[in-house]
């Protein structure tokens, strides 16, 4: 159950499990799973009682949330559904508007429970005469029109998923007639439309916008029915936002975009389902909707001019995130060189030669509960289905309170001669019986090189006495299904592994050096 | 559809209760509270295409007396 603070009536905005308080009554906070701060500008003609009591919501904000301990908290910016004023350059109400956000923001920045959403951001999509309807605000003190619920739900659910951090991964991009206009076979390296004059002009701005994502992690790849050595010729000619460098696997063939999308799902190791496909050929999109409807299709717009509001849809519901993490922006870069790296594996017949030259340095550390590593702990967490031997999803305060009851969390940082990987691996050990794995995880893109084995042993050997595991099935973790077999342990059934540590081999190849 | 039956959708759509038949009132049905009132005018203006004054809503108790305020709309 979630508790509602709140100032009017607002029960018809919130479906599912939710309690409410009594109008501005802050004073009780029960018990719950969570919290959400909904208040609004109230409707009151005193300009000075309503400038005071806007000035008095963010003590009951901060008393609120020093009642609630780590549990969460959503605070929906305050907003001004409904105003008017006689003194134009009388600004005391939007400053006390300001102040509580500014106040919500910086608790959100303190405390890792308390996140916060722009309700403005909604708001601002409606003229004043749509936020309100009197008629429903003097018989059921709802100040926000009830007209706006469906649109509402809506939006909240795009925001708690973007909090909840089920961003997309990839975004693949079809060429011809959807990153320029004009068809590069037919109108030719100078007859496409890419700058200048509309429709150029638009998909200029839209190609801005697509840079702007990779450079919030975003994985861009390009699929096009096309001749390769025609688009390298295009790029190289002609002077774009986007560069063939952005685009980090690419599929510019002649076969069908099913085939070239679970390519590249599988050249990124990443699943179908954190991938979207933009491509303006209505049969192109229907194909890929049938056969992998675990991409995400939006439609194209029929005028190029419509480009800007598709890019502002792929950020909304797909690719928002509450806080970038430094692993977000160094994703793409991090992506590229494993395609590099698989480009020098070619090279090797003999697999320990090619991890030899990788120089591969494997950074192991026990975190404690004030490391700046829990943001990223907790994300690995939340985000890992592949490698993930038991996917139980943590929040910040979670791993803090483990640590807080005497679990011994271990991260893996790798880095080899073609850069660093950053934090990818994560170990979360228990005190029960001996020691019980609660935890174990890797990073997809570090995978393939044995250092899953090596962070186990090195790990492990930090411990002594009974060893305790467990493999939990999911949809998509079948690869770690026989790990803790492999790693030595004994298999108890149903999911259950055991082993004396002292008994396990710990010896750890000398192609990896431990920091 | 006739006026009695669209309008009988419609309090079973707000009201999470398909087995609603036109003997249901404020007395009788748990569901139609004070909130539900309002979801309910919502509903009805939408679907109608009318708007309900706020005298009207006070009088809006059962299924023949909403039945009545709508059909007086058209």
């Amino acid at each position: 159950m979630t508790y509602v603070f709140r100032n009017n009536t607002i029960e018809r905005f919130l479906d599912g499990d939710y309690q409410f308080a009594g109008y501005d009554d802050y004073g009780t906070v029960p018990e719950a799973e969570g919290y959400l701060w909904w208040y609004q500008v109230p409707v009151k003609m005193n300009r000075e009682q309503l400038v005071a009591e806007v000035e008095s919501y963010a003590q009951r904000l901060l008393w609120v949330a020093g009642q609630i301990g780590n549990k969460p908290l959503l605070v929906l910016t305050l907003e001004c559904i409904w105003e008017t004023n006689a003194n134009l350059s009388d600004r005391r109400l939007s400053q006390a508007i300001e102040a509580f956000n500014n106040t919500a923001w910086s608790l959100a920045a303190e405390r890792k429970n308390i996140k916060v959403v722009d309700f403005g951001k909604f708001l601002q999509q409606y003229p004043v005469s749509e936020r309100i309807d009197w008629k429903y605000y003097f018989i059921s003190q709802m100040i926000i029109n009830p007209r706006l619920k469906g649109a509402f739900v809506t939006w909240l659910a795009e925001q708690q998923r973007a909090l909840a951090l089920q961003r997309k991964k990839c975004l693949v991009l079809d060429l011809d007639n959807t990153l320029w206009g004009g068809v590069l076979g037919e109108d030719g390296i100078e007859g496409v439309q890419l700058d200048g004059d509309y429709p150029g002009k638009a998909f200029h701005a839209w190609q801005e916008g697509l840079r702007e994502l990779a450079n919030t992690g975003v994985i861009l790849a390009i699929c096009s029915k096309n001749n390769e050595a025609d688009v390298e010729a295009l790029f190289a000619a002609r002077e774009m936002p986007l560069k063939l460098e952005d685009f980090v696997s690419k599929r510019i063939n002649w076969q069908d975009k099913a085939t070239n999308i679970r390519a590249i799902a599988e050249e990124l190791n990443i699943g179908l389902d954190s991938m979207v496909f933009v491509d303006d050929n209505p049969t192109e999109r229907e194909l890929i909707r049938q056969q992998l409807p675990m991409v995400a299709v939006p439609e194209f717009p029929a005028q190029p001019y419509g480009l800007v509001e598709l890019y502002a849809q792929l950020v909304r519901e797909y690719f928002s995130v509450y806080a970038l993490t430094d692993e977000d922006r160094k994703k793409t870069e991090q992506y590229r060189q494993n395609a590099s790296r698989k480009q020098l594996e070619a090279q090797f017949t003999d697999m320990t030669d090619f991890l030899r030259s990788l120089e591969m340095k494997l950074k192991i550390e026990r975190v404690t509960a004030e490391s700046v590593s829990i943001p990223r702990v907790a994300q690995m967490t939340q985000k890992t289905n592949q490698f993930n031997l038991t996917t139980r999803r943590y929040t910040e305060d979670d791993i803090r309170s483990m640590i807080a009851h005497g679990a011994e969390v271990w991260t893996l940082a790798v880095s080899d001669r073609f850069g660093d990987n950053g934090i990818t691996g994560l170990m979360i050990l228990v005190p029960e019986n001996g020691w019980r794995i609660d935890t174990m995880l890797m990073s997809c893109r570090v995978l393939g090189k044995g250092i899953e084995e090596a962070f186990f042993k090195y790990v492990i050997s930090q411990y002594s006495g009974a060893l305790h595991a467990e493999y939990i099935p999911t949809a998509k973790n079948g690869q770690v299904a026989d790990f803790y077999t492999r790693m030595g342990l004994r298999d108890c059934g149903n999911g259950q592994f055991k082993a004396q540590i002292a008994d396990l081999d710990t010896t750890i190849k000398d192609y990896y050096t431990i920091e | 559809m006739n006026m009695e039956q669209q309008l009988l959708d419609v309090l079973r759509r707000v009201f999470k209760d398909p087995s609603l038949d036109e003997t249901c009132s404020q007395k009788n049905c748990a569901a139609w509270d004070s909130m539900n009132q309002l979801n309910l005018v919502i509903e009805l203006e939408m679907e109608f295409g009318i708007s309900l004054e706020p005298e009207e809503i006070g009088r809006m108790v059962d299924f023949p007396s909403v039945l009545e305020i709508v059909k007086s709309k058209f």
